[in-house]
């Protein structure tokens, strides 16, 4: 349970073996490279970041590509495949992959050249269609549509409003146009939104005649040199071609399935040289030699100092960090409290000269999430799980096997907290047996008490974890401040406090009031109130005068003091705060108590079984779902509000070496990458 | 029918009350974060663990809602026993229920707003996720306080001789 103690890495080294000792750490991944010396005359930073940008961009490309295959070449990943981790690859396979790193990218590139391809064909085609349906009413008509004249008379094609008959366009003509003489008009097709035309008449007459049409809005029509018949034949050619096209071209990208591998590796390839060019960008070279800082765990110092010069022709040095420098934070813990460094860590990592509360976290986590969820059956069941995923696949990614540690452990605690509770599936084994064996004798006995039938007991238990929790919290606070020598602080901030708090408590559990409304077996004899109430006051003075005590004013020290005191409030809110885990706990089993109720309600015989099976099935899935997530949620509150807010603020860091940070693969030792 | 048997109807009001109106905000909650929720996905559908665990937060209420009803209607016997309460008693019992009809869908709604909120944080920032369900779970706190009380009450009233 620890911070790792870390120390600050200096190397000097040759610009030849540049490469080598880059890739050497890269593959370690034990340090941070930070390098904090300015520029001078002799040592400059090299600007990478042409090489960078190339390397970036062939990611990308490989990353779309994949992109692309998912979509029309989906590979057959099973439901459980990512929990099987990176690929591990030998040197061999390694070189192998790198020889042909341009030939991936042509694959990458014609992936993505094909794709847009098809994304231009499936744009093309709904327009083609929309010009053959503009085109389908002058089917009949067999001239090509540009025509406008003969030698004497003008064309006129185009559409008019509405169905109409030849009558009623003789008769508007007649009134819009009285003065034009000859005129034809036949019509191509018509129906109910329009009607089209082929109006013929002589030269003379045009304008007369196309403002009368205008009139009638009528309007042009699709134009194309070919006749309509021609034009819309040639566009179902054009059409067909594109979707033989299409289907060709998804052939082709089905056909490149086999090249996800390729992609991933290449995704992986270049991603890592990019990262390392980065790095390279951040060094301070000279002409020959070039210098490199960071921040390695202390344990890993002597095996690269001892690494690293074994190799090559090189200065390393390693110093404490000084006081105020911000170092990076890697947490190392037991298998007990490792699955919970997420957690810490999604609140905030130890900061400067914290402790790392993964140990206390771990110790609660479990207890409460278990007192949340508390049902023997989903306690297995989470556990269970759990424990044949990770024997399963043992080389799933580190973050996802610290989270079904966790579940794990979870598990566990849901499950004594069931049998503490006598809690199974609800209360399952009871209903089945009277339901279908008659026995309304049998039912799981809690070992401790049934909370929903004494919830006023649960309510006190719970405030019992929530002083215990949180008075660990405080002790905790005590650790850090005697840890940096601060026993004073310890004093104002700690003991002050649970005197304060404790002596409150105890007082409370002398009045025989309180003590008869929690039904408790015992009361504190009324005769140690005298000294509860000293310590009390000593706590209170206390605060009093220490709360305030970076003020210089007295004054204003006694008032920020009697402030401290009205902290007892934020106390009290937050042991009431722990009544969540008397509310979920009901929440579980009361659920689960409605669904087998449901599914008890036709009573025994066969239908009866089976639809109380079906309605178990779906009931209690869901019901897991439900409160699992509850417990998590609620759990974490706990933990983040209530307990880190006694003593932990966190604010550190997080260590992020460089290293290999590939997505598919990861490599042997000894990989020249 | 006579006024003396209206004692199970007022409890029994209370308890449909309590799964009603709890059951009504956490809908429109879970509504309007899942909203929200599958605006993220559309972007990036591999936050779709996270962002549906923000979505469920204020379901929760509704839950309540239904232990409160559940609880309620086995204390008075609709669930099978015997149902005759006096109407002093079933008042009592719709008094014990009020916390949960009133808390219950207020905070479900003003959690969702602190969740649809939490889902445009971890849009950008998907490492707070730990952080953002921090404060959704702080609305929470008064749905469960109501219902603490309500379950106390109940089974208070239920031990009553009246």
């Amino acid at each position: 349970m620890a911070v790792l103690p870390m120390k600050r890495v200096t190397i000097m080294a040759l610009k030849k073996d540049r490469k080598g000792v880059l890739e050497f750490l890269q593959r370690e991944g034990a340090v941070q490279i930070e390098c904090k010396m300015p520029e001078d005359d002799v040592f400059r930073k090299q600007d990478t970041s042409t090489a960078k940008t190339l390397f970036q961009k062939n990611a990308q490309v490989a990353e779309d590509a994949l992109a692309v295959l998912d979509i029309f070449a989906p590979g057959n990943k099973g439901l459980l495949a990512s929990l099987n981790g990176r690929k591990e690859l030998t040197v061999e396979e390694y070189n192998a992959f790198v020889l042909r790193r341009d030939e991936m990218m042509d694959a990458g590139r014609k992936i993505l050249a094909l794709d847009k391809e098809l994304a231009e064909i499936r744009g093309q085609i709904p327009k083609m269609i929309d010009q053959q349906t503009a085109l389908e009413p002058w089917l009949s008509y067999d001239l090509p549509m540009s025509l406008t004249e003969t030698k004497k008379t003008a064309v006129i094609t185009g559409t008019l409003p509405n169905e109409q008959t030849p009558e009623t366009i003789y008769t508007q003509l007649g009134e819009y146009a009285p003065d034009a003489e000859k005129v034809s008009v036949d019509i191509i097709s018509s129906s109910q939104e329009q009607t089209c035309i082929f109006l013929i008449c002589s030269k003379k007459d045009q304008p007369a005649i196309q403002d009368a049409l205008r009139r009638m809005s009528f309007a042009k029509p699709p134009i194309s040199d070919m006749n309509p018949k021609e034009a819309y034949d040639e566009l179902t050619r054009k059409k067909d071609e594109l979707r033989k096209r299409e289907s060709q071209i998804l052939e082709e990208l089905a056909g490149y399935g086999d090249k996800r591998e390729d992609l991933e590796f290449a995704s992986d390839y270049f991603t890592m040289r990019a990262e390392k060019y980065e790095i390279i960008s951040t060094l301070d070279q000279s002409r020959r030699t070039f210098l490199l800082e960071g921040y390695v765990p202390a344990k890993k110092a002597e095996h690269l100092k001892e690494a690293l010069t074994r190799q090559y022709d090189l200065a390393v040095e390693f110093n404490e960090p000084a006081e105020d420098e911000d170092v990076p934070v890697l947490l190392e813990n037991n298998a007990f409290a490792a699955p919970v460094e997420g957690v810490v860590e999604s609140f905030s990592l130890p900061g400067k000269g914290e402790m790392d509360p993964s140990f206390l976290v771990a110790l609660f986590y479990y207890a409460l999430f278990g007192l949340m969820l508390s049902d023997a059956g989903y306690g297995i069941i989470m556990a269970v799980a759990c424990g044949i995923l990770l024997l399963k696949f043992k080389k799933m990614e580190n973050g996802l096997k610290k989270s079904l540690q966790m579940f794990f452990f979870c598990g566990i605690g849901t499950t004594i907290a069931g049998f503490l509770y006598g809690s199974f599936f609800g209360d399952a084994v009871n209903v089945i047996a009277s339901n279908f064996f008659g026995r309304d004798d049998i039912k799981l006995a809690p070992l401790w008490f049934e909370p929903i039938s004494e919830p006023m007991r649960m309510l006190v238990f719970c405030f019992l974890i929530a002083i215990i929790h949180m008075f660990v919290g405080l002790g905790a606070k005590a650790y850090m401040y005697l840890k940096n020598g601060q026993w004073k602080d310890a004093i104002y901030d700690v003991l002050f406090w649970y005197m304060f708090v404790g002596g409150l408590v105890l007082y409370l559990l002398s009045v025989p009031m309180i003590t008869g409304m929690m039904q408790l077996s015992f009361i504190i004899p009324a005769s140690a109130q005298t000294p509860i109430l000293v310590v009390i006051l000593i706590g209170v003075i206390g605060i009093v005068l220490t709360a305030g005590r970076e003020s210089k004013s007295w004054f204003k020290r006694i008032l920020k003091g009697l402030y401290g005191v009205y902290g007892v409030s934020s106390w009290l809110s937050d042991i009431l705060s722990y009544s969540r885990l008397l509310a979920l706990g009901l929440a579980t089993g009361v659920i689960a108590q409605v669904f087998n109720k449901m599914g008890s309600m036709l009573g025994g015989g066969i239908v009866g079984i089976i639809v109380f099976v079906l309605v178990f099935l779906i009931g209690q899935t869901l019901n897991i779902g439900i409160n699992a997530l509850g417990a998590y949620v609620h759990t974490n509150r706990l933990t983040f509000v209530e307990f880190f807010g006694k003593f932990y603020e966190g604010g550190g860091r997080k260590f992020e070496p460089f290293a290999v940070n590939t997505k598919y693969y990861k490599f042997k030792e000894d990989v020249d990458l | 029918m006579s006024i003396a048997n209206l004692g199970v109807f007022f409890a029994l009001l209370g308890a449909v009350l309590a799964a009603l109106f709890a059951g009504i905000g956490s809908a429109k909650g879970v509504g309007m974060a899942g909203q929200a929720a599958a605006g993220v996905c559309t972007d990036d559908p591999g936050k779709f663990s996270k962002v549906l665990i923000l979505q469920l937060l204020p379901g929760t209420q509704g839950i309540y809602g239904l232990l409160i009803a559940f609880i309620t209607m086995t204390q008075i016997g609709v669930m099978g026993g015997d149902a005759n309460i006096s109407v002093y008693k079933g008042l009592l019992y719709f008094a014990a229920c009020l916390p949960m009809i009133v808390v219950g869908p207020v905070s479900a709604l003003n959690q969702a707003k602190a969740a649809v909120a939490s889902i445009a944080m971890v849009s950008k920032r998907p490492e707070t996720f730990g952080k953002s369900m921090i404060f959704p779970a702080m609305v929470e706190t008064y749905a469960i306080l109501a219902l603490l009380i309500d379950i106390l009450a109940i089974f208070g009233v239920s031990s009553l001789a009246i």
